[in-house]
């Protein structure tokens, strides 16, 4: 319990997720406080307050009394996925060079016809289609202009014609926002700010975003597409947040409202506002950064995080305390080009249907989902086709009096009925049998995927700690960690709540980026030319926030590829101070020592040379937080918090066999649980498998030992 | 389905296919090259220790089955030479390559010194030593102009590169370094396919393995046979044309379906030809099963299970057929495709006889892949051969629920793409002055083909002034992306120099041979490509529709007119009244609607699926009693327009109703295409 009357030294957290709303809030010399409550679109922020308040409950304050003591908001949205998924931005233009107007809409081909699809759908195209765009074809317009490679205007702006497209635009189609993408702007960003001149003058009322300022990167596609979206989401967001921040105000916070981004890093609310496509996946980012901070903590700096909820299983790696980023970033069908956390995802679940093939009696997990409506069969929803969650119910591993902390019975007769007529009869086994056959396919097609993010990118997953997330991850990575060969995996206990845990583990970040093509080995002084500007941009927009100088920190990188290659990879400058030739010839060897771990021994090709192409700078404002409280530990002894016994599948066994149970809840910070065994959490289940000891740390994770 | 537990099955199919993915990925990755990267233009499979296919994966199709009898060869070659490590070589197109420039790496895979499963890939390689860059030599007379060719030879002996034969094959070359760079991702593509296969077999077992592999196959041929078997029996023909130098190709093929099995006659197709156009026998099977996959097994695992159903006829001596040594090396973007294209055709006027298969029909795709090579020194001042990847944005052919997609790729290389223009730029010396969808290029009907596009570009900071390219032009003369149900097909190529950069690139200039040119300073490069075949009768096509791909710039006023039947008013918005009346000169039943007409061929006979008339009986050709409408192709609107006069289109319409059955393109006096559907037996049993 915390005394009301006091100074402003806590930190809220706040994620909107699809489903739930969750907070953590960090108590100075306690235990981080959590809260949890259901998402209620479309009205967003209700949800916010809500599930403060059931945080705010947990400490035994008001929620006034919480935001009194508030100094810093920290939040996270969907806000931008749904836009762009639901199709509810704005009515958007776009201003391109004229001979280009299809580049968004041909998406380089079939690129946009078959990206993001899976292996069954790629297969079969005459049934794949290309998304329909976010702008329509008749809010296109073509302008004269042109720029070349180097950045030399071949063909000055047609003013004119540029007004004359612009009324079209906004007094004909009624478009609500402009998105200006031009061939070569972000080496001559002239024409595009012309055109937003142009624009505020007749109507300065309509959203514009320019394709130099958003996406000042080579690729007239991607660019294209990442300033429409920008575009095309961007009044959502501002309302969005403007309206948050009212809320906030209304309810006694009136601090600063920090946003996350999909890099991982958090904008104050007023340069979040002119991003919209920043926060594009930005929740599963700040997982990535909340496994990366417990990591640290834990002080195990390779991670591979893992969480898997009713629909998807997503997974991503953290080698030496690095994150990676993805290369070819979507959302739904659209490509964009953002630094963006990679979180590979695929469409497996607990609620991913179960069936059987029908001439080899082979079983198939997926792809099909019951998602939670009418969900798995054991759920008592109306679902009639098994589903993963029904198999884990039918090996035993879920305690069908007690889910979701007891809002919820399961109904395992109706999961064990449906079970055997539609799995288990027509592959002439009994139930038990069956459903520890259906779990074995589902774990071994786990352990090929995150085989997939690892081993393919030369990374061993012995040298990994596994974090387990989500409300299905517990029950299968006893069973695939084996497999992989990891050695520890851990139940996080803010596992529930991981996003929130990231967004207070994140710092402010300001992301800049230059491009320009350099061969190695280059002037160091003209590398230094590139990065200056952009560092004092930073200063003084992290100066602006109330960042002094020993909270802000610079990290620098280059992308640097191979003479006539594709892959390019964004390469850490491993110092601080200025650029020399030992410095730039660090840079150079730390590529190629990444560019043979991504893409495999032997693909180095050192005769052609090397370039660098992109020059990437991030501000970094430090975030004071304190670290969390440690318990004091207890002994070893876990017997008072057995809970009973039940019939459940044992890996090492290959049957079913008599398993303790143990209640999370009496667990004590120290007591260690030897497998086989599980452990029911009030949102989770974890399954220890035979040889797998897990121990309750100080911070109430449970870390576990594999044999 | 044997001993083998459909637990097991069920994980060892699934890693199997990640084996596959993996291998790819690899290959793409340790390449990184443009060709290999963004057009895709790469294939990885498993065969088992036989060489048959176990595990095809996606990427350019035609290759499976090759690689497959360039395992079965390399098999045969080197009985009692086969060790653990050991990698081969081989791309001679008369053993099983498609053209010298696919160079195919197998590897043995043994467990314990068991041959367990091979792993086979092909990347379209830097250059081959032929006597034009990059692969394709238009004027090659014979292989011998076509750069190196082994019909296999070992370059890791047990696990040690033979240094000899690496240096020689380098020596050979142009841009060693990057041919090298080539053959080591194939063979890092091949060791992480055997690296990863070992595994599973250590895991689960020789016996399981080769059990999965058996069951896997047996599924295949189970699942395709019992789909063939459902489609009625019939009989269906396609021809392809294509000019060369004056010579004109002409490639037939009539399908036969009967019971569960397929047969592929070429017969009637060209005598082989002095330009390398041409398909070995191994191009023609590969061509054909580049569209079968896709469309016939999407949801069948592509392996030898899909291959035994399926039988080839192809004369000896004939273009899809040659014999040694006839050039080969454009065959990719010739003759191969020419049987792409009538395989597909074929299948789809198949599956458009079955009310319940129709759904997988489609219209033809991007007819006509061509190729232009750049190369020379670069704005850098490097010399570098370049390829102008527009052509791995073909256009999709109309679906029978839906239009084609407009620069929606090709099914025998489902997952290409092309490069940005800014890619291009950097890296080329050239300027793009436009690249966009081009008006008139898809085929028109009830759902019109997808947009083919165009583009042009000058040189720009070249250091000698210019760039050198050479073109394989086809598809002027004859369009190639066959329409479907009556819809028409999509437009031709064009391929057109300009000497100064003015007027309408698009009809003036200077059509191109095909050969090696040069651009130079003030000059410009115009290219057109094809859209997609188009389904069912055009003039069935709501108007609206029509009029909005007019306001999109994709049919012209004329083309909306004289192709679909729809006639705009000064406003440029359809005169409904005056649509009705043009369309009514050839309807005589609904002017618009239904599912797009098209002949309904089944056990009782071929009917309008318009009206329903009977046309004729189950088994007679139906075309000699339908209405015939001919035109010569240059006369139909834009793009659609071919540059040779003697080319026509047969139109053929109900003679109740009037709506187009089916559409064709041919020569003055060559016989009708014939397709039937067989009585059943209880029909011929009545007669």
């Amino acid at each position: 319990m915390i005394a009301s009357a006091a100074k402003r030294d806590l930190i809220i957290a706040t994620d909107v997720g699809g489903t739930c709303t969750d907070t953590v809030v960090f108590v100075p010399g306690a235990p981080v406080v959590l809260g949890k409550r259901l998402s209620t679109p479309p009205d967003y922020a209700h949800g916010v307050l809500d599930s403060i308040g059931s945080a705010a409950d947990a400490l035994g304050l008001t929620l006034a009394e919480l935001f009194a003591r508030t100094r810093l908001f920290i939040h996270g949205s969907t806000v931008v996925d749904n836009t762009v998924f639901e199709r509810v931005g704005a009515r958007t233009g776009l201003v391109t060079t004229e001979g280009f107007e299809d580049t968004l809409l041909v998406t380089r081909g079939a690129y946009g016809r078959w990206a993001g699809l899976s292996e069954d759908k790629l297969k079969h195209p005459v049934h794949t289609e290309r998304a329909p765009a976010l702008v329509a074809a008749d809010c296109i317009a073509g302008v004269p202009e042109r720029v070349d490679y180097k950045g030399e205007i071949i063909l000055p702006l047609d003013e004119v014609a540029t007004e004359r497209a612009l009324r079209h635009l906004v007094e004909t189609r009624e478009v609500e926002a402009v998105a200006v993408s031009f061939l070569w702007s972000f080496n001559a960003p002239e024409h595009e700010r012309q055109v937003k001149r142009i624009l505020t003058r007749i109507a300065p009322d309509i959203y514009c975003t320019l394709s130099s300022d958003i996406a000042p990167v080579p690729g007239e596609y991607e660019r294209t597409s990442t300033t429409v979206i920008n575009a095309y989401a961007g009044r959502v967001v501002r309302d969005y947040l403007t309206d948050l921040e009212h809320l906030l105000a209304n309810s006694g916070y009136d601090g600063p409202l920090m946003v996350m981004q999909g890099y991982g890093g958090l904008l104050p609310s007023g340069s979040a506002a002119d991003r919209a496509i920043g926060m594009l996946e930005c929740g599963p980012a700040a997982g990535v950064i909340g496994s990366r901070a417990l990591g640290e903590l834990l002080g195990q700096p390779n991670v591979i995080a893992t969480d898997m909820g009713g629909t998807t299983f997503k997974v991503a790696v953290i080698q030496d305390g690095a994150i990676e980023y993805a290369i070819e970033p979507m959302v739904d069908r659209f490509h964009y080009t953002q630094p963006k956390i990679e979180v590979v995802s695929i469409g497996a679940g607990g609620g991913s249907v179960v069936s059987i093939e029908a001439d080899t009696k082979a079983p198939l997990v997926g792809p099909k989902s019951a998602g939670s409506r009418p969900g798995p069969v054991c759920y008592g929803l109306g679902g009639e086709e098994p589903t993963l969650t029904d198999v884990f119910m039918l090996v035993g591993y879920m305690d069908p009096g007690v889910f979701l902390g007891g809002a919820m019975t399961l109904d395992p007769d109706a999961a064990h009925r449906a079970f055997a007529a539609r799995i288990a009869e027509p592959m002439g086994l009994s139930v038990e049998q069956a459903a520890i056959g259906v779990y074995r396919v589902a774990a071994a097609q786990i352990t090929d995927l995150v085989h997939e993010i690892t081993v393919e990118r030369g990374l061993d997953p012995r040298d990994f700690v596994l974090h387990v997330f989500g409300g299905s991850c517990g029950m299968l990575a006893g069973a695939f960690a084996a497999e992989l060969g990891i050695r520890r995996f851990v139940l996080p206990y803010t596992a529930s709540v991981n996003c929130a845990f990231g967004l207070i583990s994140a710092d402010v970040a300001h992301e800049y980026i230059a491009t320009q093509l350099l061969p190695v080995p280059a002037d160091p002084a003209a590398v230094e030319a590139i990065f200056a500007p952009m560092a004092v941009e930073a200063r003084a927009q992290l100066a602006s926030e109330g960042f002094d100088d020993d909270h802000i920190v610079f990290e620098r990188s280059i992308d640097l590829r191979y003479g006539r290659q594709v892959h390019e990879l964004r390469t850490p400058v491993p110092f601080s101070g200025p650029f020399d030739a030992a410095g730039l010839a660090s840079v150079a060897d730390g590529f190629e020592a990444l560019y043979e771990r991504r893409f495999g021994q032997g693909s180095a090709y050192r005769e052609a040379g090397m370039e660098m192409t992109r020059f990437r700078l991030t501000g970094r404002g430090v975030l004071e937080r304190g670290t969390p409280v440690p318990a004091a530990l207890e002994g070893e002894d876990a017997s008072a918090a057995r809970s009973g016994t039940r019939r459940a599948y044992s890996v090492a066994a290959g049957a079913m066999i008599d398993m303790p149970l143990y209640d999370f809840e009496r667990l004590r910070p120290g007591n260690a649980v030897a497998g086989p065994a599980i452990v029911h959490t009030p949102i989770t289940t974890l399954v220890l498998q035979q040889g797998q000891t897990g121990r309750v740390d100080a911070l109430r994770n449970i870390i576990v030992d594999v044999d | 389905m044997q001993a083998i537990d459909p637990i097991t099955f069920s994980i060892v199919r699934h890693r199997l296919f990640r084996i596959v993915e993996e291998a790819v990925i690899t290959l793409k990755q340790v390449s990184g090259s443009a060709i290999t990267n963004e057009g895709h233009d790469l294939m990885v499979s498993l065969y088992r220790a036989d060489g048959s296919l176990l595990m095809g994966g996606v990427g350019f199709l035609h290759h499976l089955t090759s690689a497959s009898e360039a395992c079965k060869s390399i098999i045969r070659r080197f009985e009692g030479d086969i060790h653990p490590g050991d990698l081969f070589l081989l791309n001679d197109p008369y053993t099983a390559a498609l053209h010298t420039s696919d160079i195919y790496l197998i590897a043995p895979i043994h467990f314990e010194g068991e041959l367990v499963a091979w792993s086979a890939c092909f990347i379209h390689v830097f250059d081959i030593g032929a006597m034009t860059p990059g692969g394709f030599i238009p004027d090659a007379r014979d292989v011998f102009n076509e750069g190196f060719s082994s019909p296999g030879l070992k370059l890791i002996d047990r696990g040690r590169l033979r240094q000899d034969i690496w240096d020689t094959i380098l020596n050979m070359v142009r841009g060693p370094e990057m041919v090298a760079l080539d053959l080591r991702s194939m063979i890092a593509c091949n060791n992480v396919a055997g690296d990863r296969t070992l595994a599973l077999v250590g895991k689960y077992g020789v016996e399981a393995f080769d059990g999965v592999c058996s069951a896997l196959i047996e599924q295949s041929e189970t699942k395709l046979r019992r789909r063939i078997a459902a489609l009625p029996d019939g009989r269906w023909q396609a021809r392809q044309y294509f000019d060369v130098e004056g010579e004109t190709i002409q490639i037939m093929a009539t399908l036969t379906k009967e019971g569960d099995a397929l047969t592929f006659d070429f017969t009637g197709s060209s005598p082989q030809s002095i330009h390398p156009v041409n398909c070995t026998r191994w191009a023609t099977w590969g061509g054909l099963f580049a569209p079968l996959f896709p469309l016939l097994c999407h949801d069948i695992t592509w392996n030898e299970g899909v291959i035994r159903p399926v039988t080839m006829i192809a004369p000896p001596g004939s273009v899809v057929n040659c014999e040694r040594p006839a050039p080969v090396s454009v065959a990719t973007v010739a003759a191969i495709q020419s049987v792409n294209n009538v395989a597909g055709t074929l299948l789809s006027k198949m599956l458009v006889s079955s009310p319940d298969a129709r759904g997988e029909a489609s219209a033809g795709w991007h007819g006509n892949h061509f190729v232009i090579f750049t190369f020379g020194v670069n704005q850098r001042g490097a010399y570098s051969i370049g390829v102008l990847t527009e052509s791995f944005a073909g256009a999709g052919g109309a679906r029978t629920f839906a239009d084609g997609i407009d620069f929606g790729g090709e099914l025998p290389n489902p997952i290409s793409r092309m490069a940005n223009v800014e890619t291009t730029e950097a890296e080329l010396p050239v300027r793009y002055l436009y690249r966009r969808r081009r008006v008139d290029s898809a085929g028109p009907g009830f759902y019109r083909g997808g947009a083919g596009g165009e583009f042009a570009i000058v040189p720009h900071d070249a250091p000698t002034g210019g760039i050198d390219y050479v073109v394989v032009g086809k598809g002027t003369g004859f369009p190639q992306s066959d329409g479907l149900a009556g819809g028409m097909q999509g437009g031709t190529n064009a391929y057109l120099h300009h000497h100064r950069v003015s007027g309408d690139l698009a009809s003036d200039g200077t059509p191109l041979p095909w050969g090696t040119h040069m651009l130079r300073a003030g000059e410009a490069l115009y290219v057109r490509w094809n859209g997609g075949g188009g389904f069912g009768d055009p003039y069935l096509r709501a108007p609206e529709l029509v009029a909005a791909d007019v306001a999109s710039g994709l049919v012209s006023l004329e083309a909306a007119r004289t192709c679909y039947g729809v006639v705009f008013g000064p406003d440029e918005t359809p005169d409904l009244d005056a649509t009705m009346a043009l369309r009514a000169d050839r309807l005589s039943g609904p002017t618009a609607g239904g599912h797009g007409s098209g002949i309904a061929l089944s056990a009782d006979g071929a009917h309008c699926s318009h009206c329903a008339t009977r046309i004729a009986p189950a088994g007679a050709p139906w075309k000699s009693q339908a209405r015939l409408w001919t035109r010569p192709v240059a006369s139909l609107s834009g793009a659609a327009a071919s540059v040779d006069a003697r080319v026509e289109m047969r139109q053929f319409g109900c003679p109740a109703c009037g709506t187009l059955l089916d559409a064709e393109i041919a020569l003055p006096g060559d016989a009708y295409l014939d397709d039937i559907v067989k009585p059943s037996g209880a029909a011929r049993a009545a007669a």
